[in-house]
């Protein structure tokens, strides 16, 4: 495969998990054209292989990853550009040279016919015919550097952009992602850089030229004759500033309900994506077709009235401008005749307010690729804007290495702060002790568990691990010390080993087999026929669900946590696994903190503590023997489930 | 004659895309796509001739005010009001033109553009599930949005610039009438154009498709990111996700500069190619003119029309561009287009009415990859109305047999029947209209609770849709959420707890009613209370329903009228509960091994209600 330059993973996505490594028996695994999906297409062999192997060697990147934004000063154009100040005055300067060398043309024109050929002067002619052959020159000349200098430019500060986004989107915190879709998260980092770099990389600097062609033109108009340039300029520019007036504030409309339409179209696809096996078991096809058709309809209406106001405002300035020159002709027609006017500079004059107007009809377009630019701009500095509700402090400290005593002061916490999930809770667990938290669907205990590692902070009260405040010290010195097995595991595109080794990439080789081993991973591992190398990405089908779960687990004992926190981590896994994974756990939790929230009393069983929370308090504390003998809410659950899962017999020691 | 089995609640305001994309794989990317711009084609070709008679009309205008200057001006033979009049007239002529013809091929564009995401769409909700394995959603999101859109572009703008192209022969014939010696002067500098096109295609395609190809890699980079947040930010590895985006990143940077250098290096060549021909002519014809051999007016009549030549070779070199990208992007599209949906009606297939739910897995033989099979040998006969439950240990291919059933996938060997009928020989929808998967990871779309619920019967009435919500004991809950019904989702359903979307998931497939159900661990996150006052509404549903239950509780176990133990993929051992732990020792491996300490009492499930 081409593309050897790369860093990790296949370089063109998901080629490397197609067809590939599935050779021979029915037509189930293979791509229909046999290749990869998507692979480099055959016509394209040679081309993408000459340009690759100009591609540098890249360094293993050395960035730093910090809660405190380097730049916390508000995005703009300028910033964004980092230019020095004499780049800037270059490129101004090669931007006047071009456009200068492009007006020059009529003009030597005008010079080698009036004073060379009319004036008899042959010296004359071709000093004016080489000119113009150097004037293309140089056009094309500074045309290029032009380019591949906005390009150059855009292209990094596209770079630092999509850097600075990313970066900013692993600082928010997780109410961020539950409030906001996926897809239109996906658009700020891909569709509103994109129109950024589009306006940096042509729209400046052709709006630039633009600006300049005029100022040329209405220069050189004032040159041949001021009165009839003023004439014409008085009757001309103020309909074209009332039309430009119209399109712009048209424009503005038509172009916010196009945004608000596509964002819909890619929320809608992305969903269909994500949820794709759920709408084929329940036939919705059909339905999610005209669903989608009708927010691509939508999408269509809105791009139809922006398409009526570009055909309005592209031909009515033509046609003032036409306007304008029949006003010349009468204007200057009449001066000719007083004698006040040469033919010649009518001539040069009605040929030069074309040129006026060429740059106000390109304004269509540079307006789209301003409005573009700016509508992405508004949208990512307001997610720049947007401070994580899990902050760090500037004065927050590395948490040391802690002996796990978490404790719970007077917590009260709501997902929406008026609703409030947990209600003064008190706890205190003590180093190394395992505790699991039941309780009835939706009392708490997830919440409580999402407390620990801080992917929300309580909104009364505190969490306090080893006596600091989770508030105080860095979130990567606390994550890193803490395990976290979310319900829905959840696996990178990559192979078994690195999604093992995620969390700690300098992992050995040793370990993710162990870690392997310790879930009991081994006989799948050792049937796959390449092992750990097995490519597995997000929902991925080929490993069941429980699988999966095993994956995280493993990827969890790999990062050798000092508390774990299991969000009911283990309910995907029969009852087999999940004793292995226990053994695994006494073993690897030898004086560790573990919080356990399970639903499988079995847990609660082996656990050290049991706690009890409903409608998110704390109802009950102590040993599984404890509750069981103070006959309360505990006693109560557990007898239900010992019923209906279990032989009473064997819990009843 | 499958709609019954596919119910609509939604008005169909847009109708369907009236072209396709041309079937014949080996055809040109053009040729695939025209029969989607043809079937625009009153609007199309209208927009296309309106933008060429505009060009026509608008080569005539300096023509009359050049003769207004030299007749009424200069010669002073005719009064300057005509012209003024003829002028005012073909500016006209030109704007009303312009006007509706620009507006025209807008429109044209945004409806190809519409017709090309709705037969994705519609292509991809097709595809079968083995594709989606495979293929990451951040690519086909790319795919999707950014490439049509530069195919919709390069569509739409080519043929009037093409039919500005085409003035330029008419130019030039004109000129030839008038001085052919200063015709081929004026046009010395096309045959260039050649080279240019030679290059584009040498250089720009291959940096288009890389460009194209790198930015899915970052959307693809972005989108993991953004879906697995919960891991990233559980382990701290933040730093090593900006690491990986800043890997993917730079290349994508390198490319941009590498893509505007070949356009910097060509494009400002093709665009200049009219002004240096400007030059020679100044040269050569400014020679004649002072030999006398042409007039001076001819030489203004030339440059004039060179002036009219500028844009569309602007527009000419932007066309050959995009016309690389747009087709780089067609390939791109093709790719999901041609993909084949494995699971697909079969010619003749019939649909699965009146089912009465007997199934029966003969022999079954199958694997997600080539080299290993899940399932081996796998046979297994359920009556009618009969429940069983699926114990096996995880990975030992329980889930794969709900997929096989409602064929998310074909068995590579044997034969899944319902009814005594494959399951490869009735169509689809009819197929999975019967059967209800009950998927173990419970996925919300983010819409209110009452359209997730009848998400596989958009048209049922709220009481329905609060029936079904009340058997999967989500009634009581939903209810107390600020909207009730109407509360909207979160992304995916994160607002709610596991057990609740376990739940949702539940009603979502008793509202469809089927006579067959599959529940895949589907109340493994759902207190034992809670499952218990399911599990008694369960009952009641599956009264008359084949029900397969895969699950790891003994409670969930105790539903099934038998237990069929899963290993090594195949069944090793059916029977009931107690059978099975006296005669089947994996059984009680898998099952009990937590009670490895203690023996089961009599309470088992036989006696269970």
């Amino acid at each position: 495969m081409i593309g050897g330059a790369s860093s990790g993973g296949g370089v063109w996505g998901p080629a490397g998990l197609g067809g590939g490594s599935m050779s021979g028996g029915g037509s189930v695994k293979a791509t229909a054209d046999g290749k990869g999906f998507a692979e480099v297409p055959a016509e394209l062999h040679d081309g993408v292989a000459k340009i690759l192997a100009l591609e540098p060697e890249w360094e293993e990147p050395e960035l730093k990853f910090s809660h405190q934004p380097a730049d916390r000063r508000p995005l703009t154009v300028t910033r964004m550009l980092s230019m020095r100040r004499l780049a800037i005055i270059g490129m101004l300067l090669v931007l006047v040279v071009e456009t200068a060398s492009l007006q020059a043309g009529p003009y030597l024109i005008q010079v080698g016919l009036d004073r060379g050929v009319l004036g008899h002067d042959r010296s004359v002619l071709i000093t004016a015919g080489v000119a113009s052959f150097v004037a293309v020159i140089v056009t094309v000349l500074v045309s290029a550097l032009r380019g591949a200098w906005t390009g150059r430019i855009a292209a990094r500060a596209m770079f630092r952009l999509r850097l600075r986004v990313f970066a900013h989107l692993q600082r928010l915190s997780m109410d961020y992602y539950t409030n906001e879709k996926a897809g239109v998260i996906l658009t700020r980092m891909m569709s509103d850089i994109q129109a950024l770099q589009t306006l940096l990389q042509d729209g400046y600097a052709q709006f630039f030229m633009q600006f300049l062609t005029l100022l040329v033109v209405g220069g050189v108009l004032v040159h041949y004759n001021v009165e009839l340039a003023l004439i014409t300029l008085v009757l001309v520019v103020p309909a074209l500033v009332a039309l430009s007036a119209w399109f712009r504030s048209a424009s503005d409309r038509g172009y916010l309900s196009v945004r608000n339409a596509v964002a819909a179209v890619l929320g809608d696809l992305s969903e269909t994506l994500q949820g794709i096996r759920v709408v084929a078991a329940y036939n919705r096809q059909k339905q999610n077709v005209i669903h989608h058709r009708n927010v691509v309809g939508e999408y269509r209406q809105a791009n139809d009235y922006t398409a009526r106001i570009a055909g309005i405002y592209a031909p009515t300035t033509e046609f003032i401008g036409l306007v304008g020159q029949v006003l010349i002709l009468l204007i200057g027609g009449a001066m000719v005749r007083r004698g006040d006017l040469s033919v010649g500079v009518l001539t040069a004059f009605v040929l030069y307010i074309g040129a006026f107007f060429q740059p106000v009809q390109q304004l269509v377009q540079t307006y789209n690729m301003y409005q573009g630019g700016k509508a992405a701009m508004v949208k990512l500095r307001e997610l720049l804007d947007t401070d994580p509700t899990v902050g760090e402090g500037v004065d927050a400290y590395d948490l040391p290495q802690v002996a796990g005593e978490i404790v719970f002061e007077d917590v009260t916490f709501g997902y929406d702060p008026s609703r409030p999930v947990l209600h003064h809770v008190d706890l205190r667990l003590r180093a190394g002790e395992t505790v699991a938290f039941v309780g009835p669907t939706g009392a708490g205990k997830s919440t409580i568990a999402k407390l620990v590692p801080r992917f929300y902070d309580p909104t009364q009260g505190r969490v306090l691990i080893d006596g600091h405040d989770l508030r105080d010290v860095r979130l990567k010195s606390l994550r890193r010390q803490l395990g976290v097995v979310p319900q829905e595991p959840f696996l990178f595109a990559g192979s078994i080993r690195d999604n093992v080794k995620f969390a700690r990439p300098t992992a050995g080789d040793d370990e993710v087999q162990e870690a392997i081993d310790l879930v009991g991973l081994r006989e799948l591992v050792d049937s796959l026929p390449d092992g750990l190398d097995t490519a597995v990405h997000e929902r991925g089908v080929s490993l069941s669900a429980g699988e999966r779960q095993l994956i995280a687990l493993a990827r969890t004992f790999v990062a050798r946590p000092r508390v774990l926190v299991l969000d009911e981590a283990t309910s995907n896994l029969d009852l087999m696994s999940e004793r292995k994974v226990e053994a695994a756990l006494d073993r690897i939790l030898e004086g560790r903190t573990a919080i356990i929230v399970a639903h499988r009393l079995t847990t609660a069983m082996r656990a050290d503590r049991v706690i009890v929370i409903d409608e998110g308090r704390v109802v009950e504390d102590g040993t599984h023997a404890d509750l069981l003998q103070a006959n309360g809410p505990y006693a109560t659950m557990f007898k239900i489930w010992a019923e209906h899962s279990l032989d009473n017999s064997a819990y009843r020691d | 004659m499958t709609t019954i089995f596919e119910p609509v609640a939604e008005q169909e305001e847009f109708a369907e895309a009236r072209g396709h994309l041309h079937g014949r794989k080996d055809a040109s990317w053009l040729r695939r796509m025209m029969p989607v711009v043809m079937s625009h084609r009153a609007m199309f070709f209208t927009a296309v001739i309106g933008s060429f008679v505009a060009l026509v009309v608008q080569v005539q205008i300096p023509y009359v005010i050049g003769r207004a200057i030299d007749r009424s001006l200069v010669a002073k033979v005719t009064p300057l009001g005509g012209y003024i009049v003829i002028i005012a007239a073909l500016g006209a002529g030109r704007w009303i033109l312009n006007l509706t013809s620009r507006t025209l091929l807008l429109k044209t564009a945004y409806r190809i553009e519409y017709d090309l995401r709705t037969i994705i769409y519609q292509h991809l909700t097709r595809l079968s599930f083995s594709f989606f394995d495979r293929v990451q959603s951040g690519e086909l999101m790319a795919r999707s949005n950014s490439d049509v859109r530069s195919v919709q572009m390069f569509l739409a703008t080519a043929p009037v610039i093409l039919a500005q192209c085409a003035v330029a022969v008419v130019v030039f014939v004109q000129m030839l009438f008038v001085s052919p010696a200063l015709a081929l002067v004026a046009m010395s500098t096309m045959p260039l154009i050649a080279v240019f096109g030679v290059q584009v295609r040498k250089r720009l395609f291959p940096i288009s498709w890389l460009e194209q190809s790198l930015l899915a890699q970052v959307a693809t980079a972005a989108d993991e990111n953004i879906n697995g947040i919960r891991v990233v930010k559980g382990f701290a590895a933040e730093g090593q996700q900006v690491r990986r985006m800043y890997s993917v990143a730079r290349r994508a940077r390198w490319v941009v500069v590498q893509d505007a250098n070949i356009r910097a290096r060509w494009s400002p060549f093709l665009e200049n190619l009219p002004r240096l021909a400007q030059a020679l002519l100044l040269l050569v014809g400014g020679w004649m003119a002072y030999d006398g051999s042409v007039s001076v007016g001819t030489l203004v009549t030339f440059n004039a029309y060179i002036l009219m030549l500028q844009p569309p070779f602007r527009q000419l070199g932007l066309l050959l561009m995009i016309g690389q990208r747009a087709k780089a992007s067609a390939q791109r599209i093709f790719a999901i287009v041609d993909t084949e949906p494995e699971i697909r009606d079969r010619p003749g297939s019939i649909d699965l009415i009146d089912c009465r739910g007997e199934l029966e897995f003969d022999n079954v033989t199958f694997g997600y990859r080539r080299d290993t099979n899940v399932l081996e040998g796998f046979s297994l006969h359920l009556r009618p109305g009969e429940t069983i439950a699926l114990v096996g240990r995880s990975g030992s291919g329980k889930s794969t047999v709900g997929r096989l059933l409602a064929r998310f996938y074909d068995v590579d060997e044997g034969t899944v029947r319902v009814d005594g009928v494959d399951v490869r020989r009735v169509t689809v929808a009819s197929l999975r209209h019967h059967v209800g998967l009950v998927l173990d990871e419970p996925f919300l779309f983010s819409m209110s609770i009452r359209d997730n619920i009848a998400f596989g019967r958009p048209d049922a009435s709220l009481a329905d849709v609060i029936a079904a919500a009340t058997a999967a004991e989500a009634d009581g809950f939903v209810r107390e959420l600020e909207h009730g019904y109407d509360t909207i989702v979160g992304e995916r359903g994160y607002t709610l707890s596991g057990g609740q979307r376990q739940r949702i998931a539940i009603a979502r497939t008793l509202l469809v009613d089927p006579p067959i159900l599959v529940l895949d661990d589907a109340t493994s996150a759902i207190d034992a209370h809670i499952e218990q006052l399911i599990h008694g509404a369960l009952k009641e549903a599956m009264k008359n329903r084949t029900t397969i239950i895969i699950g790891h509780r003994v409670s969930t176990i105790r539903l099934a009228d038998r237990v069929a133990v899963l290993d090594g993929g195949r069944i090793v051992a059916t029977g009931t509960h107690t059978e099975l732990l006296a005669t089947e020792p994996l059984y009680g491996e898998i099952l009990a091994a937590v009670l490895a300490e203690g023996p089961l009492g009599e309470n088992d499930i036989e006696d269970a209600p």
